[in-house]
């Protein structure tokens, strides 16, 4: 009982995480077929959205090539993706529950907001040119032995260290 | 005045401990909402319930472990600390080992069996990955979080990112409206690299397995020599 409560109290090492994430993510793989991905699920989100406010964009190029198109019986709603994005937020805030960690917690000022939001567009942007996230084309790929997971990770470094250059200058 | 002040903040205090032990009942409620879900996933699809219960322990583990893939690139840079960067190196020489067995089980030796073929995220390499690498890098490191992270923190409670939640679902439907310029240009033109299909799958796992240990080793002398935090 000493050790359930140590573990759902006490934070992990970063090891334990490394470990623990390689394995489930080998599961997943194992019993879906397809590795962990993010990304897609947000733009499936988006087109979503677009069309309940009644934008049609099932012509766009994107959905006619590289098996981008949904698969059967799927909607933008009702698909993987949308399973594993809103799991992994509950099982967080479980964790965070448990550890008794949960705070809401507001945005400090507007700089904040805008740089939160303009990092977000960077990154939804740059996972369609790359065919993937941090996860889909790093976390992922790197495993499955494609030569685009290594490449990513060597310019998401370049990427990095230019956003750190600008973090430097604007926000601290 | 001053006594009455530390007073109310010793109240304060309290009150936060208070709170602090009433969450654990929160989480339990949470853990019972996500059975519910589980059971009604598993009677209509039984791949999401996998997917369901995968998600959550996901989600637990980021949350337990602090798992930033943003702090594994940010924090050798800005700080010298590079021990996420060695966890998530761990995590890849693991994955490499699971990842070979489950495409040695779908496709054998036949490793030229074509992408489609291949289980796995095998994507085309060009001037469009390095360029989507340096926007997300950019990205993830001034919004705070990459898109697990981002995940992560929602579940936290961070308003923060659900802005940029917000921003990445536009990100992404901008970058799939303007998808024709990019794959007409590049995409189309480059080919994806499934290594094992040029140097055999055993070789290819052992040369990555290799390489990752070099890295690793890199990397922890890099943070023994540089890391401000022990100074």
């Amino acid at each position: 009982m000493r050790v359930i409560e140590k573990i759902i109290k006490k934070p992990w090492p970063y090891i334990a995480g490394g470990i623990i994430l390689a394995l489930l993510n080998i599961t997943l793989f194992a019993f879906s077929g397809k590795p962990w991905r993010i990304t897609t699920g947000f733009l499936y989100w988006g087109m979503g959205i677009l069309e309940v406010m009644g934008v049609d964009h099932l012509d766009w190029h994107y959905f006619t090539v590289n098996g981008n198109q949904l698969s059967e019986g799927k909607t933008f709603f009702n698909n993987e993706y949308t399973v594993i994005n809103l799991s992994v937020m509950m099982g967080a805030s479980i964790a965070a529950f448990l550890a008794s960690e949960f705070k809401w917690k507001r945005i400090k000022n507007r700089k904040q907001l805008l740089f939160g939001l303009v990092g977000g567009v960077l990154m939804g942007y740059g996972s369609r040119l790359s065919f993937g996230c941090n996860i889909g084309a790093y976390f992922s790929a790197i495993p499955s032995f494609s030569l685009h997971g290594w490449v990513y990770a060597v310019f998401m470094f370049v990427g990095a260290w230019l956003g750190c250059k600008l973090l430097f200058k604007f926000l601290l | 005045m001053a006594s009455s002040k530390i007073e109310e903040l010793k109240r304060k205090r309290q009150l936060k401990n208070k709170r602090k032990k009433n969450q654990v009942i929160y989480g339990g409620v949470l853990i019972f909402i996500g059975i519910i879900i589980y059971i009604l996933l598993l009677k209509n699809n039984f791949l999401y319930s996998v997917i369901w219960i995968i998600g959550l322990l996901i989600g637990f583990t980021l949350q337990k472990s602090r798992f930033c893939f943003t702090a594994s690139f940010r924090d050798p840079i800005m700080v010298g600390s590079s021990s996420v960067l060695k966890a998530v190196i761990i995590a890849f020489i693991i994955s490499t080992i699971g990842f070979a067995f489950i495409q040695y089980n779908a496709i054998g030796g036949n490793t030229a069996i074509g992408y489609e073929n291949i289980p796995g995220k095998i994507a085309p390499l060009g001037i469009h990955t390095a360029i989507g690498a340096i926007l997300f890098g950019i990205g993830m490191v001034i919004a705070g979080g990459c898109a697990s992270g981002t995940l992560m923190r929602i579940g936290e409670g961070f308003a923060l990112q659900m802005v940029v939640l917000s921003g990445f679902i536009m990100g992404t439907v901008l970058g799939g409206y303007h998808f024709e310029f990019w794959d007409r240009f590049f995409i189309s033109r480059s080919k994806a690299i499934y290594i094992p299909e040029y140097l055999g799958l055993p070789l290819t796992v052992t040369l990555q397995i290799i390489a990752l240990c070099i890295l690793y080793y890199v990397v922890d002398i890099y943070q023994t020599k540089n890391n401000m935090m022990s100074i």
